[in-house]
């Protein structure tokens, strides 16, 4: 399946230098370009859902306190499109993920780079730098 | 219905076992058939691929047909219509207005609010396509966003001259040599022209001018008049639009924004019980 998804991630190419960042139309207000985040963890929860998909991981910190983040991704359409389905991120994969924090400091951030801990594929491109809100 | 009903019961009872495997050996097929959907009469080069540098087609009245799956390759006209090299002096309300929305970043955006763009930006959002339908009496536009349409009549009807303000207003179209040109008014006041929020309001007018440069490609100008926000008419940078010529539009909804059960961006805490 992974596999399946990396070629169409290459193959496609057709809509991939752009991303969730700009075609979020509140990302400015809600998302904050210079506090990036990389975070491994545990995959807890896949959501499929419009407007935009959401992942959630557990990600435990040095002292063993587990924190749940939530990630905010494209819309399910998008996702369709470059290859993914509702089942291509599971409860129990590992995965690190790179994302711009929530303005509010929430455990929210919007995902821009999604690596699977078991294979090192990278799921989703770096966002266009230029699509974002000036 | 009778013989269709007793088709489908043979169809059912005889041959089930058959339909199953069917089912299961295709499912696969086609849902790539529906992303990456091939259409007659495209043309294509000697290793068949589309060819995007291919002639226009035309209608059987010899029009260009703009019917196709097209987006923009870059945000950056959803992001700021005008960009930095157009000059737009506004009236001071809409100053006012720009500059708060500038200052909050977006924060009131109708998008968050699960409002529609309108036109122009309805097309111009790079990752969610919109199809144009061109028939001899009108031109439909369904954008891939939010699933909305927007209809472009051609059938010589004016546009009112009182009409009932919609968030995509109103639009006749008529062609001029090869290039369609499209007269739109009657805009219900809520929208934004772009991320940034230049503003408009129900005085808008917008003339839009389309060219199909060849089979994949497709240019827009686009001349905004609004003395409600603006001093002075002005142009849009000239918009370009690349056909996906093998794919098609997939369902978008808002679904009353699902995303602000997850968020806290409206309010002044923070999200730990999540789980």
């Amino acid at each position: 399946m992974r596999k399946t998804l990396a070629v169409w991630l290459s193959a496609i190419g057709l809509l991939c230098s752009a991303g969730t960042v700009a075609a979020h139309h509140g990302f400015a207000a809600e998302f904050d370009r210079s506090k990036t985040l990389k975070l491994t963890g545990t995959i807890t929860k896949f959501e499929w859902t419009n407007p935009h998909a959401w992942l959630y991981i557990d990600v435990k910190n040095d002292d063993g306190i587990v924190t749940n983040w939530a990630f905010e991704m494209s819309s399910p359409n998008v996702l369709y499109r470059k290859g993914w389905t509702r089942t291509s991120l599971k409860p129990g994969d590992g995965v690190t993920i790179e994302a711009f924090r929530a303005r509010d400091g929430s455990y929210n951030a919007n995902a821009q780079a999604i690596t699977m801990t078991s294979t090192g594929e990278k799921l989703l491109a770096p966002q266009d730098p230029q699509g974002g809100p000036k | 219905m009778a013989f269709l009903r007793s088709t489908a019961r043979q169809i059912r009872m005889q041959n089930l076992p058959a339909v199953l495997v069917l089912i299961l050996a295709t499912s696969g097929a086609a849902q790539a058939q529906w992303v990456n959907a091939t259409y007659p009469g495209t043309p294509r080069t000697p290793d068949g691929k589309p060819d995007l540098s291919g002639p226009v087609p035309k209608t059987p009245e010899g029009k260009p047909d703009l019917s196709g799956v097209w987006h923009t390759e870059s945000f950056r006209w959803v992001q700021n219509l005008p960009g930095e090299g157009v000059d737009v002096p506004m009236v001071p309300s809409a100053a006012a207005l720009y500059k708060q929305r500038l200052k909050t970043m977006g924060e009131h955006n109708p998008q968050l609010y699960c409002l529609p763009h309108s036109v122009p930006d309805a097309m111009l959002v790079a990752d969610f396509p919109f199809k144009i339908i061109q028939t001899r009496r009108e031109t439909v536009v369904i954008f891939e966003e939010f699933n909305q349409y927007r209809q472009i009549f051609t059938d010589g009807r004016t546009l009112s001259k009182d009409p009932n303000p919609a968030w995509f207003g109103f639009s006749t179209g008529k062609w001029e040599g090869d290039t369609f040109v499209v007269e739109v008014g009657g805009f219900k006041e809520g929208s934004w022209l772009d991320n940034v929020g230049h503003p408009r309001t129900e005085q808008l007018h917008i003339t839009e001018r389309y060219r199909r440069l060849n089979f994949g490609s497709m240019d827009l100008d686009v001349t905004i008049n609004d003395p409600g926000a603006y001093v002075k008419p002005w142009n849009a940078p000239t918009i370009h639009f690349k056909l996906i010529p093998e794919g098609e539009l997939i369902e978008h909804l808002c679904e009353n924004n699902r995303d602000i059960e997850h968020e806290n961006f409206f309010e002044d805490k923070q999200s730990t019980d999540r789980k």
